[in-house]
């Protein structure tokens, strides 16, 4: 047929079918790059002695999948607790502590802890940013009489929103977990 | 009570206007071209002219009437229009390039319908793009065009936000710098962009990524309206938008444009310019250079400015055609490319977040102005080549020919960890090859049939959000038109195949374990779906001035891999979105009907109403369980597939109060259906209505130095959206937003310096700064749409 010999059209043709037809095998390469907390605990040593108590919460394959596990802690009463909070992606080999993360960036991160009603519980701030504000990674609680409730862990992220005025409803949450803890 | 203080403002603005038009009328400024003629002399003459060979009707044509200052040119169906003629004898004269005109000389004593058919001209056959453009219209679904002054107005705003200019189209924004088409309450995957003929493929599959495409390229913006699967593809359920290029240069010569344009609320600046040549030592040869520069800073709303709201832009394109008379080939390349701030209120994470964000009078961080563009943000480059090529296969039939090769690119650097790298990077590389043949008049049928291929590959590093995948689609169709008398008929059927297979690893799904060599394990899930379009539709032409347009059509959508396969937390909106790997096709039935009454002097109108049904449509379900997370609770959705209906309407009229002032009014409506729920479905656009009033002036000033002179007033009411489910909150954090009332004025004029036409236009939008929400606002949670925005624009041809 006289129409296909034609140079030009010859080319287009060949050159649209030719380059239509490649096809691509690549794989994805699983990678653990992505920022993942999976762990966060909470470890509570007795002032003048006493056994080290630790809560803590564990989701090791991440958002959704299997559901997580939750330890919960029992306190003495009237005692108090010097506590630091550690954040751990523990889906990599070794763990990675993410609390340093946040320790360099105090200035735009802060933990917050909220007591659920009928818990004699107080938790109070023990470091400071560089912006001399709290940061919550060493807090102190003291505890009174026997009782039980929930303690709310909350990290927020506040980058240039952390401030005097800056709350618990500044920013966005990179952690939010809640421990059951029994006073006795 | 605000409203009607708003309304009252639009009713002095009128009334202020009317008295501006009758001292100008008293005047002597204006020269009297058009001035009304003698009560006794109301004759009409009208008629249509077309193709001799293929009866297509000739856009644009000129006819005069010799030795009398009129002159009509030939709308969208080739009809031409003299109004208010006293009797008498008048020579007519049609003229088209390309073509040899015709004259008559006619007796006229009272109205009269000539028809023309025009012998095209030998010598003049390569102004082949002529013809092209000629047998673009003519279809029998709704379409709105948008070219000329009415989009360069436009200019300085997105694609979608130029297209809402039409009825039935509004547009699904992600705050201010991301605009998503909406079509009859359809968007995203639903709505085909074909940009310069070729199938627009990017993430379209999320609402937050807007077509990567230039609006400046642009010459003619068409919204196909409704089901319109045979020629462009499975898919286009809800429409077609296409984004036109002005054809290459077909006459000696070189020229240049350069637009600039000025936006007051986020002080965005635009710079575009554009130098096309048909060189008058090779005919053969015509070449276009096109470029754009845009950069915008934090947008302002009434009351404050939104963080992190900036964007730039840096575009080009670059043609290049060989045209003989029996074959043509040319070549076209266009790279936009784009940085985008993500608004920093937005940034949100779980539930209560999103709830805190609800209760804050203003967002935070409080931001000033700035250009500067901060984390998160994100990078989208897009690259379209293409080829193209046509052999006339005689008078009226030509074969045509295009291979394309899109490469997308979008990289989303995120506000934690490591700044220097994307937390995500997607690449998408589409293939496409399509074969058409426009066969000869045979049985007063004019068709086309032709076969599409298309292979797409999508790569992404970073967090996971949609696998890798390939996708291999290949469609055959054939459109008939058939016309004879008052009936114009057009039938059509295509045929689809898409094989799809998905790379992903368990860990990415939600069979997850926990263990990692189960996790690690690459899963390859195929899809194959294959399915049929078809499309039959009817014009009936009661006269020059009215048109019935009757269409009804089916096509099929597959699920897209995000709507398949993603899984993950979709950030912003505080939702895990699980993909359903179950998912079949969905397939709508669409009816439309469509009545023009068109080219009257004073009245002109459309009404179209349709009803569209869809089987097994595919959406989004919040799930009443939130999923938790070491972040606390996230609203839990899935995919799901009911029967659902989209009905609606859409209104456009005009009335020409006097020689200068012209009255036009706009409605849109649609009302969407879960069928099987028994419920309306959510985010579907509210209804629109739009009145406005323009004053117009052809020539001002000494030698009439201002041409097509304008001001323009409109109001825009879009009410409270009331059609939604029973148990809202279930599914959305915040009700409907209340309804809103914006002013919006327009003015242009055409400066003749010498040879040279500048075109100067000023848009005024929201000018009571009227602080709103809009509901298709994905924002709409954490802040207010824009305040009061000017725009300055400036279009300046070169001739050289």
């Amino acid at each position: 047929m006289k129409l296909f010999l034609k140079p030009s059209l010859a080319f287009l043709f060949t050159a649209s079918v030719f380059m239509t037809s490649c096809s691509n095998d690549e794989d994805p390469i699983p990678t653990n790059e992505e920022e993942l907390i999976t762990t966060l605990q909470l470890t509570m040593v007795p002032q003048g002695g006493g056994a080290t108590v630790t809560a803590t919460y564990r989701d090791l394959d991440g958002d959704g999948g299997q559901a997580p596990t939750v330890t919960g802690a029992t306190l003495a009463a009237n005692k108090t607790y010097d506590v630091t909070v550690k954040v751990m992606d523990e889906s990599k080999n070794p763990a990675e502590d993410i609390t340093e993360e946040v320790e360099e960036e105090g200035d735009e991160h802060q933990f917050f802890y909220v007591v659920s009603n009928g818990l004699n519980l107080s938790v109070a701030y023990n470091d400071t940013d560089s912006n001399n504000r709290p940061v919550g990674i060493h807090t102190r609680a003291i505890t009174t009489s026997a009782s039980t409730g929930n303690l709310q862990v909350i990290l927020k992220h506040q980058p240039n929103s952390k401030s005097a005025t800056s709350t618990i409803n500044t920013g966005e949450t990179d952690a939010e977990v809640s421990f059951l803890i029994t006073i006795q | 009570m605000r409203k009607y203080v708003n309304y009252l403002v639009l009713l002095l603005l009128c009334i202020g206007l009317a008295s501006a038009r009758v001292l100008a009328q008293n005047g002597p400024i204006l020269t009297g071209t058009d001035a009304p003629a003698d009560a006794d002399c109301g004759i009409t003459l009208s008629g249509k002219v077309t193709d001799h060979e293929d009866r297509s009707p000739l856009i644009g044509a000129t006819v005069v009437l010799e030795g009398t200052p009129h002159t009509s040119i030939t709308d969208a169906n080739g009809h031409y229009h003299f109004h208010d003629l006293c009797p008498g004898t008048y020579r007519l004269v049609v003229s088209y390039i390309g073509y040899n005109p015709e004259r008559l000389e006619k007796s006229v004593r009272s109205p009269e319908v000539i028809n023309f058919r025009l012998h095209p001209d030998a010598l003049q056959l390569h102004s082949v793009e002529v013809r092209i453009a000629k047998q673009r219209e003519q279809i029998p679904q709704a379409t709105g065009h948008l070219n000329g002054q009415e989009l360069r107005q436009t200019h300085g705003q997105s694609l979608a936000q130029s297209l809402e200019r039409m009825t039935g189209v509004t547009s699904i924004q992600t705050g201010p710098s991301i605009a998503k088409p909406v079509i009859h309450g359809m968007h995203s995957s639903r709505v085909l962009v074909m940009n310069n003929g070729v199938r627009h493929e990017a993430q379209q599959w999320g609402s937050e990524h807007a077509p990567e495409i230039d609006p400046f390229v642009a010459s003619e913006l068409t919204v196909v309206k409704g089901a319109a699967g045979v020629r462009y593809g499975a898919d286009a359920i809800g429409g077609v938008i296409l984004v036109e290029p002005k054809p290459l240069r077909d006459s000696a010569g070189t020229s240049a444009e350069l637009n600039l344009v000025g936006v007051s609320h986020n002080r965005q600046g635009v710079v575009s310019g554009m130098v096309e040549s048909n060189p008058a030592g090779i005919p053969s040869l015509s070449w276009r250079l096109q470029g754009t520069l845009k950069k915008a800073g934090n947008s302002k709303t009434p009351d404050y400015y939104l963080a992190n709201t900036g964007y730039q832009e840096q575009n080009f394109s670059a043609a290049a055609g060989w045209t003989r008379q029996k074959f043509g080939v040319d070549a076209f390349f266009s790279r936009f490319d784009t940085k985008l701030g993500v608004f920093s209120a937005s940034h949100v994470g779980n539930l209560t977040d999103i709830r805190n964000a609800l209760q804050r009078e203003r967002p935070e961080p409080e931001a000033a102005f700035t250009y500067d563009i901060g984390v998160p943000y994100q990078n989208v480059t897009h690259d379209l080549m293409r080829l193209h090529g046509f052999y006339r296969t005689g008078p009226a039939s030509r074969l045509l020919f295009t291979y394309a090769r899109q490469y997308n690119q979008r990289e989303e650097y995120d506000a934690h960890g490591d700044q220097s790298t994307p937390g995500l990077r997607f690449e998408i590389t589409t293939h496409s090859s399509e074969a058409v043949w426009e066969h000869p008049l045979i049985w007063n049928l004019k068709g086309s049939i032709g076969a599409t291929y298309q292979y797409q590959f999508n790569r992404y590093e970073g967090r996971f959000f949609v696998p890798f995948y390939q996708s291999h689609t290949g469609g055959l169709f054939w459109i008939e038109n058939w016309e004879k008398g008052k009936w114009h008929v057009e039938a059509g059927l295509r045929y689809d195949y898409r094989y799809l297979q998905a790379k992903l690893f368990r860990k990415d799904t939600p069979e997850r374990t926990g263990q990692s060599e189960l996790d690690n394990e690459l899963l390859t899930p195929t899809h194959r779906f294959q399915n049929l379009s078809g499309t039959l539709g009817a014009i009936y032409h009661f006269g020059p001035h009215l048109d019935l347009n009757l269409n009804a059509s089916t096509a099929w959508r597959s699920p897209t891999t995000s709507e398949l396969y993603s899984n993950g937390i979709h950030h912003g909106t505080g939702t895990y979105e699980y993909g359903n790997a179950n998912l079949g096709v969905e397939r709508a039935y669409n009816f439309m009907a469509t009545l023009a009454y068109v080219q009257n002097k004073r009245l002109n109108g459309e009404i179209s109403v349709y009803h569209n049904y869809i089987d097994n449509y595919i959406y989004q379900e919040p799930d009443t369980v939130p999923t938790l997370t070491i972040r606390g609770a996230f609203l839990t959705a899935r995919q799901k597939q009911t029967n659902a209906t989209f009905t609606g309407m859409d209104v456009s009229a005009s009335y020409q109060l006097t020689d200068h002032l012209l009255f036009a009014t706009k409605a849109s409506l649609v009302r969407a259906y879960n069928r099987s729920a028994d419920e309306y479905l959510i985010w579907i656009p509210t209804d629109r209505y739009e009145n406005s009033l323009r004053y117009s002036v052809e020539r001002l000033g000494a030698q009439g130095v201002f041409a097509q002179n304008f001001l323009q007033i409109s109001g825009l009411a879009v009410p409270r959206q009331r059609h939604i489910p029973d148990n809202y909150l279930a599914r959305d954090y915040a009700m409907p937003p209340a309804g809103y009332f914006l002013l919006n004025a327009e003015a242009g004029t055409t400066l003749q310096l010498g040879k040279h036409q500048i075109e100067v236009g000023l848009i005024g939008r929201n000018l009571l700064n009227t602080a709103y929400r809009d509901y298709l606002n994905r924002f709409r949670y954490y802040a207010d749409e824009i305040g009061r925005s000017i725009t300055l624009r400036v279009s300046i041809p070169l001739n050289f």
